[in-house]
């Protein structure tokens, strides 16, 4: 099964960075964005490693969430949002002018924190991706996908009998892992996930804790998680952010996660880590 | 009122604490009673240090199960982890030494009437070197002084000096007298279990380092410093 | 705080604030409360009682006009018009026509020659024609139901004595042949055909030009248009255009559509024109106008089911590299489907009931023959229903009270499509 997708000036970047720039997938340089005047996220710069889960942890308020969506470009469809600094996808900077936002997301997807299929059967809700971003093949290749898709995220078995049923009539936890599955039918190179289990139940959220580490073979994740003791199981690397005196986010510390949770650098980020924070 | 996020934790840490600070008294006290016992030959003294190691294990068992529900229930991390690791660590330290008490007590019941080899003096200077070695190592644990838990370890060298002044003394009996071996290699035990508890109260000095600084020192002579 | 709480004898915790919280006196008063609520309580189910009683008085109203007995009287018997063998019913149009002929004037004659050529009338019609132009049956005396039904035997005496020579008859005013009979001078003979045709033609036109043009316009509004100030003074024009009398359209209509656009409404442009005295008072005008009247409203409405549908659902299909059209017709569309066709739905129910607007634009008050296309002359329900009760005659009364049964009928039916569509569409979302 094959996704044909038209050459554009990030698929001709990637090609050429492959080379060059192997560990980083994504990098934040001077990373600074604006809800109208307000500075939310200041001067992030931050190397995610390939094939790896790197968690975003901080208090609240201190713009994780607008940092994992300025990833994807998804503040732009914030009216008042406005971006300043580059961000690198394997080496390109995916706010240039001539970069497709719409391409972004198709190679950098999301997973969001209210699990959020779409009101359609099982099938469609992974065949609908697949389609509006190129899926050449016949009806048999889409069936392919849709089960591929569904067993690497661990919900075939659950649902294999029922793929006409609307997405809507899972549980909260086989929504989420569906809407992982729709994620990852498109072949992203990153999966970004905003606090994706804070709505699930802790059993849920073990499954997609096991599941991410099973993703993280093929994909690179970065999970934003207000729950430590998540970040310090499921991740490789920590980014802590916390706010300056202006209530701005900004980057305190990044780093291994057994470091950051075991013997972090800076003391503001030790006091959040044992929860003497404010 | 204020509720600080911790309080829990924070009273439970400081809990523990002071039981460890309890531990470390009673093994001081065995510490020098027995020695004290042994200096006058009062057995009856040493059965009673005998007896009471049970209570030092009671208390190292109690430190540890509460060390680990906290774990469990408290998930700390960092600092909180390594003091948490640390205290449990120094618990186990404080139980051997407690041992080593209980060891130099026996060698006294075991000795029965007769007399000591040679009066006691470098034994006795052993264990006030080693009772106040380990006093300030616990003081820099619950304090966190670091420079003082770096210096203490150093003063192992008087306490090798001493011992290797025993070990000649009592050589030169047991070769002149053969019927001495017996009492004297007692009192050989006893320097090295003093010996031992020296170098133990360097590994709490190495726990108190690690819990501050999150680093692992080995505080041990070098093999050239030994040479 | 509470790390050392004091206890009990049973090892329950007490609050240290007792002591405190005992200088607050809080007084029971769940009596009055409860009594407060209970007379709300009752003011609503009040109110619900003065609806409901006012829905009643208006259904009884309208049952009461439209059955009841009738004294009819001819004013020349048929039987005296037919020659010999045949009775009126079986004369042929051509031999109906010399009769009529015979019996009107002439310039009758001609007026009902250039309205509908007889040639082109079929038996039934130049019947009725004979009937209501010769014959003259009169309804001289119409009572309503109730009253028929509770003082029958003094009616029968009573018509027997102030009307002799006429029958007394039970009459149901809605009957097939009222809503397949053309308009009438005679109340007797006089039908909502027209009518029923022209509010069918006209909200065919007005459901054409309005969804398309609102729902898109809303979904410019929603999904494309910017925070620009232009965009907010187009916004608050539409809502309050919403609020314009409808009679302001009406005068728009004829304005615009009537007269400035003649050519185009009249047919003349595409040579369709049905009668000779063509011009621009035709169904298309009314149409156009009653749908500029519902676009504001119908495009408020969309917008605000747009609105509804939960932007966690746009993030997901963003999240998906989704173009925004791809975003909007595969998920927004369907999502807010729903919402969008009640509206629109209540709004032509709406339309279908608007006298006004169409009395400025020239709805006709009398035209006899079905309307042939768009371009044709037309009429609507609510129009006759207002012309009917405006004429002096008892029995229009009971006529109009049929007429706006029929008219309630057609709505129902409009409301019960609504919701129909709503929950197929909803249904196949969950």
């Amino acid at each position: 099964m094959k996704i044909d997708i038209k050459l554009s000036a990030l698929q001709a970047g990637l090609a050429s960075s492959k080379k060059s720039n192997g560990w980083h997938s994504i990098e934040a340089r001077n990373l600074n964005v604006f809800y109208g005047d307000f500075l939310a996220v200041k001067d992030v710069n931050l190397n995610v490693e390939r094939q790896k889960i790197t968690a975003i942890i901080g208090p609240s308020g201190c713009g994780k969430s607008t940092v994992i969506r300025a990833f994807n470009r998804m503040n732009d469809l914030v009216p008042i949002a406005r971006t300043e600094g580059e961000v690198l996808f394997h080496g390109q900077n995916i706010y240039a002018e001539e970069v497709d936002p719409v391409e972004v997301r198709k190679r950098i997807g999301m997973v969001f924190q209210k699990p959020n299929p779409f009101p359609k059967s099982i099938y469609e809700n992974i065949a609908w991706g697949a389609r509006i971003n190129g899926f050449k093949g016949h009806r048999a290749d889409l069936d392919d996908l849709v089960e591929s898709t569904l067993k690497s995220a661990a919900l075939w078995d659950e649902v294999k009998d029922k793929l006409n049923q609307s997405g809507l009539s899972l549980s909260g936890g086989q929504q989420q892992r569906l809407c992982i599955a729709r994620t990852i039918a498109i072949k992203p190179d990153i999966i970004l996930m905003d606090e994706p289990c804070s709505a699930l139940d802790p059993i849920s959220t073990l499954k997609i804790e096991e599941l991410m580490r099973d993703l993280s073979v093929d994909y690179t994740i970065i999970i934003v998680t207000h729950n430590m003791q998540q970040a310090a199981r499921v991740s490789d690397f920590t980014a802590f952010f916390t706010l300056d005196e202006l209530r701005a986010g900004f980057l305190m510390e990044y780093g291994p996660t057994n470091r950051i949770f075991m013997n972090p650098k800076e003391k503001v980020t030790e006091d959040y880590i044992t929860g003497r924070f404010g | 009122m204020t509720i600080s996020p911790r309080e829990t934790l924070d009273t439970a840490l400081q809990e523990l604490l002071d039981d460890i600070l309890f531990m470390s008294s009673m093994v001081e006290e065995a510490i020098n009673m027995s020695v004290q016992a042994l200096k006058r030959r009062d057995i009856e003294a040493s059965k009673q240090i005998f007896a009471d190691d049970q209570k030092i294990n009671e208390k190292h068992f109690q430190i540890e199960n509460q060390g680990i529900l906290l774990i469990a229930t408290q998930q700390p991390m960092a600092r909180d982890l390594r003091m948490l690791a640390a205290t449990l660590e120094i618990a186990t330290e404080l139980e051997r030494i407690g041992d080593y008490a209980k060891g130099i007590a026996k060698i006294n019941i075991m000795m029965g009437n007769e007399p000591l080899v040679k009066p006691l003096i470098d034994i006795p200077r052993m264990a006030e070197v080693s009772l106040g070695m380990l006093h300030r190592a616990m003081g820099a644990f619950v304090a966190g002084d670091v420079d003082i838990a770096r210096k203490i370890p150093k003063e192992d060298d008087l306490i090798d000096a001493l011992y290797n002044q025993v070990y000649r003394e009592l050589l030169t009996y047991m070769i002149a007298d053969t019927s001495t071996i017996d009492r004297a290699n007692y009192l050989l035990w006893v320097a090295h279990n003093l010996e031992r508890m020296a170098d133990r109260v360097t590994n709490i000095c190495e726990r108190t380092i690690y819990m501050v600084t999150g680093e692992m020192m080995e505080m041990d002579q070098t093999y050239d410093e030994w040479k | 705080m509470s790390a050392n709480p004091q206890r009990d004898e049973f090892g329950n915790a007490q609050s240290g604030q007792t002591e405190a919280t005992n200088r607050f006196i809080f007084i029971p008063n769940l009596t009055s409360r409860h009594r407060r609520g209970r007379i709300w309580a009752i003011v609503f189910l009040a109110s619900t009682i003065v609806g409901v009683i006012a829905l009643t008085a208006l259904i009884v109203t309208i049952l009461n006009d439209s059955f009841g007995y009738a004294a009819i009287q001819f004013t020349v018997q048929p039987e005296t018009l037919a020659p010999g063998e045949k009775t009126l019913e079986q004369m042929t149009c051509p031999e109906l026509a010399s009769l009529l002929e015979e019996n009107i004037s002439p310039n009758r004659f001609r007026q009902i020659q250039s309205e509908k050529p007889f040639s082109e009338r079929t038996q039934r019609e130049c019947y009725e024609l004979v009937i209501t132009e010769v014959a003259k049956p009169k309804a001289v005396e119409t009572w309503p139901l109730f009253y028929s039904l509770q003082y029958r035997h003094e009616l029968a005496l009573y018509v027997e004595q102030k009307y002799p020579g006429s029958e007394l008859v039970f009459r149901s005013w809605i009957s097939k042949d009222f809503i397949s009979s053309h308009q009438s001078s005679d109340p007797l003979l006089a039908g909502l055909r027209t009518a029923i045709l022209g509010s069918l033609f006209v909200i065919a036109i007005v459901i054409v030009v309005a969804f398309p043009v609102g729902i898109a316009a809303a979904i410019y509004l929603e999904e494309y248009a910017t925070q620009s100030w232009i965009n907010r003074v187009i916004q608050t024009n539409i809502n309050n255009l919403a609020g314009v009398p409808s009679i302001i359209y009406g005068m728009l209509g004829l304005a615009f559509f009537v007269r400035a656009l003649e050519p185009l409404t009249s047919g003349t442009i595409f040579g369709a024109t049905v009668s000779t005295t063509a011009n621009g008072r035709t169904i298309l005008s009314a149409g156009l106008t009653l749908a500029l009247l519902i676009l504001p409203v119908i495009i408020i409405n969309s917008q605000e089911a747009i609105r509804a549908v939960p932007s966690s659902l746009r993030e997901a299909s963003y999240g998906m590299g989704a173009t925004k059209w791809q975003t909007v017709w595969y998920h927004v569309l369907p999502n807010a489907l729903p919402g969008i066709l009640t509206g629109a739905i209540l709004s032509v129910s709406r339309a279908f009931g608007e006298t006004a607007p169409l009395v400025v634009v020239g709805a006709s008050t009398f035209i006899t023959y079905d309307p042939g296309n768009i371009f044709s002359k037309f009429t609507t329900i609510p129009i006759q229903i207002y012309q009917w009760t405006s004429r002096p005659q008892d029995a229009f009364r009971n006529i109009a009270g049929a007429a706006i049964i029929i008219l309630l009928v057609l709505l129902l039916t409009l409301n019960a499509t609504a919701i129909l569509l709503r929950t197929r569409f909803s249904r196949r979302l969950i």
